[in-house]
């Protein structure tokens, strides 16, 4: 991993301020922000992304020779400004775009939630007071003894975890909002034992009422209520997660607010797992105040499909992933917790990951762009050592043969966005497919995504071959027996019902890729004109059987055979993975190594085996390479850590220590754990200085591996032993 | 409660791989690294505590075979260890430099830092804090302390923030100065949703909170971690962390994993000394008793009532003050009385018993008719 090029102040020596008092306090402010700087910030942020200047060319920029992310020069810093408002850009397009689909997934639901939520105001309504005194006065409370209830919609969550939901309740919130109603979200937080009934008063209190005081009395919102602006509007109070509330204050506070319901029009919106929840959670006294709706939200992994439709194949943000980190998410997804925002924290952390690393991740925005004039014009301004690294991609290396100028560079991405556009047209139409068969669009992305599946020489191939698709055909991309594969063999025997509808939603995929669009309108003719000559019984007659039948099915038969043939041919001709493209690596993530790590930190393995080899980090001259022998001048408790290895669960600290201090004793001697022998109690007594320091030593290596939470202290029980916690990386 | 966490950990293993495996048959494609080395960690475990059930019969030395020194004799040569590779470690700790840039860049896209590895990290945050995060205003919690309190901590950003706006509020033009309560008055609640402002023209404008250890003692309950939680997620605050404990994952749930903290990890093993982070931890190889008492004293202090603390607390000074000698008990009733902390004899004599009963170390001396007591914790 190469360092980017960023300003960073001229470094500070790394001073050991353990002396310093701060260390003994809980907290301390270390420094306050330079206020120079924000002033600079303020008058740089009103600027509109077509205002970015790039920092012109300078001849004299000094040029490195390993041209990587070190070879920027010195306009790193404004290119690091540059990238940072690339990644914002990208980001909140991407973001964006996520809202509204998974807002799109759920409109039905949330149209039936609002729906439902009308008529549950107006039966409220029906038995409510007039005025606004009588809403306010505090008895009496009910104005007949018939148990008031509060209508509930039970929303059932399809998902082991809740963390994924949080955001469909927010935005159900918001929609009601939109839509007129009073919102107030309750976390399950609020309803802790601790604070009683208080702490979700005081909370329902200060999303509702501006400038609420911080008392917990319902007076202050019927009196919110009876505002002109705020009368006559459900209130509606969601509470994403039911299971995790104190049971007790949840019912308490039912019973509150039916006692006020007829005066205040409250309705529950809950998130439940089963619809046993709110039995095992309330007594029956404060469920009979529930009137209960059922609702159900949809699946992750319809979801799933529908954002990497949204966000992977649609290639409209100037990111993309290449095939190991699309397995990788997608496993992660599948086999981490299934949650779609684990998903979008990945892509998230893959999109920062790229900006900050790719030096020229910046033209990324601009090479979506149908527009080319900004792109062309971030070309001409790109200095000439970041034009020098374009060319040196190892993408660019093996296609071309051009003059390294900036207009092949421009030329060069228009291609690329033409190319993706081909690509994702393609993956869009075998989506289709997939539908009918139930393949997931993740896997058929991640399928697609692999440069291993086509047998095309990446070192051979050119750019230009693509769009003639002369030579492709010779190259043969081999997707049998892979989804694709599956995909083209399901339109051979899609019944033609099926097939009428896939050709009409290939026609709106294939729109703008002028040459498949032909014969798919080609294909959609002679389909209808085929389809019109039988009548209704056989178009529902699968043509499948139709050709095991050999008879007058061969006309239908040939038009599914087409219509493959025109897939495997989509899919031959523009199907090239993203990492076989030039100039990918400007707008494709691909190193899925660090996206891992930074996801998915792995402690418990990396801090043994930082004990184990630390040799490895700390690169000396004296202590062995060899990871088998325990030399003394390694690291203490590194030395303790490698000892500890010879033990079971138990470490006897007597023991431990005499082969501790065996090893440090040991001046030439090189000795391997392996072959411990308890040899220890041979040592010569040694000098009572040394003796010391050798106990303190050991004590401190002891209270090392207890900070690491390795080892644990002996009990009571055991006081010569010591405890093993972690067994094995 | 860490403990009984990092044990449940060990005991599901073995089901959990059971389930993975399940998972990645669905999924059709090679089985990751990680499912190998669970199957091992479980593997390991049975074999070590078989291994420890045989070494248990043989190994019965005791730790007083070992020729103890002196706790203050120990204790002082802690203190004067003498480091090893210090050139390496800090040439190491110096490698990392060339990452603070993308760690900002990484802060300044809402991510927040987590830093793990073996050695101490307090150094390296508080470089990176100082030397790359000068635009910024930054608060450093120091989690291995054995108390921190969160409101105050709250409190403080909030003022920082505070400063930093209006800062910028003199340089922006046209912006008006809201007046408002004073931070120490406001509720946690009111001071969150103040960190969580929406600033509709700059989203590179905020504060960071340096916490090293994040795990460390004062700050393992789950409330504040939840504190922690929140104030990671409010709009104008980024989060540098580090954790040491190996299961320090398992602090968290996947709603502060996912959407509050948003942590990036990255694996800096410093192996500097936990020079400080280790200084509030007993020496095993000094007198275990005398760790167990000064547990159990404060054990036994916290539960004493406000009174009977104020008097231990004179007692206490007075035997900083004079290593040597007791104090008389005449002067120590004639002080308590001044403080209003006992009204009679009768009182102090039933607050000294109780600490003799619970084993406070008071040592009572008869001189000359003057009852002296002495403390010796």
């Amino acid at each position: 991993m190469s360092p980017s090029p960023i300003s960073i102040p001229p470094s500070s020596p790394i001073a050991d301020d353990t002396t310093d008092d701060n260390v003994l306090q809980p907290f301390f402010v270390l420094h306050k922000a330079l206020p120079q700087k924000c002033q600079r910030k303020a008058a740089g942020s009103t600027r509109t992304r077509r205002k970015i200047d790039l920092p012109h060319s300078s001849p004299k920029s000094p040029e490195k020779s390993d041209a990587v992310a070190s070879s920027v020069g010195p306009n790193d810093a404004n290119h690091e400004r540059l990238r940072l408002e690339a990644f914002n850009m990208t980001w909140s397009k991407i973001d964006t775009t996520i809202k509204e689909v998974l807002t799109r997934i759920h409109r039905n639901l949330f149209a039936e939630v609002h729906q439902w939520a009308l008529e549950s105001f107006l039966a409220l309504k029906s038995g409510k007071p007039r005025h606004a005194l009588e809403i306010q006065s505090p008895y009496p409370l009910l104005d007949n003894v018939i148990c008031r209830q509060i209508p509930t919609a039970m929303i059932l969550t399809k998902n082991a975890e809740f963390v994924d939901d949080m955001l469909t309740f927010q935005e159900l919130g918001e929609h009601l909002k939109y839509k007129g109603c009073h919102i107030a979200n309750l976390l399950s937080m609020d309803f802790c034992a601790k604070d009683g009934i208080a702490g979700c008063l005081r909370s329902l209190l200060r999303q509702l009422v501006v400038d609420a005081p911080d008392t917990a009395d319902m007076s202050v919102l019927s009196s919110w209520y009876c505002e002109p602006e705020n009368y006559d509007h459900p209130v509606i109070i969601v509470i994403d997660d039911m299971e995790r509330c104190s049971g007790a204050i949840l019912a308490d506070f039912i019973r509150l607010l039916s006692e006020w319901v007829n005066k205040l029009p409250v309705i529950f919106i809950m998130g439940v797992a089963t619809t046993d929840t709110a039995k095992k959670l309330l007594p029956s006294d404060a469920l009979q105040h529930l009137q209960a709706s059922k609702f159900t939200l949809g699946s992750p992994l319809e979801r799933m499909n529908a954002l990497v439709e949204a966000v992977l194949v649609k290639p409209s943000f100037g990111f993309n992933i290449g095939h190991n980190v699309a397995v990788f998410m997608r496993n992660y997804f599948l086999g981490h917790d299934g949650t779609v925002i684990s998903f979008v924290r990945a892509l998230k952390l893959a999109c920062v990951k790229h900006f900050s690393m790719e030096p020229l991740s910046f033209l990324g925005i601009d090479v979506c762009d149908e527009n080319e004039v900004f792109l062309h014009g971030k070309c001409d301004a790109l200095p000439d050592t970041l034009l020098k690294y374009a060319f040196n991609l190892p993408s660019c290396k093996r296609g071309k043969d051009c003059k390294n100028s900036r207009d092949d560079l421009g030329e060069g991405l228009s291609d690329l966005r033409k190319l993706l556009k081909a690509w994702s047209s393609v993956i869009l139409c075998l989506c289709e497919v997939g539908k009918n068969n139930k393949i997931q669009l993740l896997d058929i992305f991640c399928e697609a995504t692999d440069p291993a599946l086509s047998s095309l020489d990446p070192s051979n191939h050119k750019l230009e071959r693509l769009f003639n698709g002369q030579n492709l055909a010779e190259g043969r991309l081999d997707f049998k027996g892979g989804l694709i594969g599956q995909l083209v063999h399901t339109v051979r025997e899609l019944p033609l019902s099926s097939l009428i509808e896939l050709l009409d939603l290939w026609s709106i995929h294939t729109e703008e890729l002028y040459e498949v669009h032909g014969e798919v309108r080609e294909l959609q003719s002679v389909v209808k004109s085929s389809n019109s000559g039988n009548n209704l019984k056989e178009r529902q007659i699968d043509c499948h059987k139709m050709s095991m039948s050999l008879c007058a099915g061969r006309t239908s038969l040939s038009v599914n055979g087409k219509a493959a043939a025109l897939l495997d041919n989509m899919v031959r001709k523009f199907l090239m993975p993203i990492e076989c493209l030039c100039f990918h690596e400007i707008i494709c993530f691909r190193n899925v190594d660090i996206l891992q790590s930074a996801l998915i930190g792995n402690p418990r393995r990396n801090i043994q085996v930082d004990l184990m080899k630390s040799t490895t980090y700390i690169k000396c001259s004296c202590c062995s390479s060899n990871e088998n022998v325990l030399s003394p001048t390694m690291h203490d408790t590194s030395v303790m850590y490698n000892l500890a290895q010879e033990h079971g669960d138990l470490i006897n600290l007597q023991d431990w220590y005499q082969s501790f201090k065996s090893t440090v004793l040991s001046t030439n001697k090189l000795k391997s754990p392996l072959q411990h022998s308890p040899m220890s109690k041979k040592v010569k007594s040694s000098p009572s200085e040394s003796e010391a320091s050798i106990q303190a030593r050991f004590c401190r290596a002891v209270i090392e591996l207890q900070i690491a939470g390795l080892i644990r202290m002996p009990s009571k029980r055991r006081p010569d032993f010591v405890q093993r916690v972690a067994f094995g990386l | 409660m860490f403990e009984q966490r990092l044990d449940s950990k060990e005991a599901t293993i073995a089901g959990k791989d059971i389930g993975r495996v399940e998972m990645d048959l669905r999924v059709g494609e090679e089985v990751p690294m990680e499912e190998d080395d669970e199957f091992m960690l479980s593997r390991n475990y049975f074999l070590a505590k078989e291994a420890g059930s045989t070494s248990r019969k043989k190994s019965t030395q005791k730790l007083s075979d070992i020729d103890l020194i002196d706790e203050q004799v120990l204790r002082m040569a802690v203190s004067a260890i003498k480091p090893k590779h210090e050139k390496e470690i800090e040439s190491l700790i110096k490698s990392y430099k060339d990452l603070y840039s993308k760690w900002l860049f990484e802060l300044r896209c809402g991510f927040g830092l987590l830093m793990y590895g073996f050695g101490s990290k307090k150094i390296l945050l508080e470089d990176f804090a100082s030397t790359a995060l000068t635009d910024y205003g930054v608060v450093v919690i120091n989690g291995y302390l054995p108390s921190v309190n969160i409101k105050q901590v709250v409190i403080t950003l909030a003022e920082v923030l505070s400063d930093q706006l209006k800062d910028k509020r003199k340089n922006s033009t046209g912006s008006k100065s809201r007046t408002q309560q004073p931070f120490r008055s406001q509720s946690i609640e009111d001071l969150l949703s103040f960190l969580n402002l929406q600033l509709p023209d700059d989203n590179d404008c905020f504060i960071c909170v340096v916490i090293h250890d994040i795990d460390g003692p004062s700050l393992r309950d789950s409330e504040s971690q939840q504190y922690l939680a929140r104030i990671a997620s409010c709009s104008l605050v980024r989060m540098v962390a580090s954790v040491d404990h190996v299961n320090a994952p398992l602090l968290w749930d996947k709603k502060m994993v996912h959407t509050q903290f948003n942590w990036c990890w990255y694996h800096v093993p410093t192996f500097a000394p936990y020079k400080v982070e280790g200084s509030f931890f007993p020496l095993v190889l000094a007198n275990c008793r005398n760790a167990q008492t000064t547990k159990t004293a404060l054990v036994v202090l916290q539960s004493l009532t406000p009174n009977a603390q104020s008097v231990f607390k004179i007692l206490a000074e007075y035997q900083l003050a004079n290593e040597k000698e007791g104090m008389p008990i005449n002067a120590l009733y004639t002080k308590c009385r001044e403080r209003f902390i006992v009204s009679n004899q009768v009182t102090l004599n039933s607050h000294l018993t109780e600490f003799k009963d619970h084993d406070l170390s008071l040592k009572e001396f008869l001189v000359a008719s003057f009852q002296i007591f002495s403390c010796c914790c």
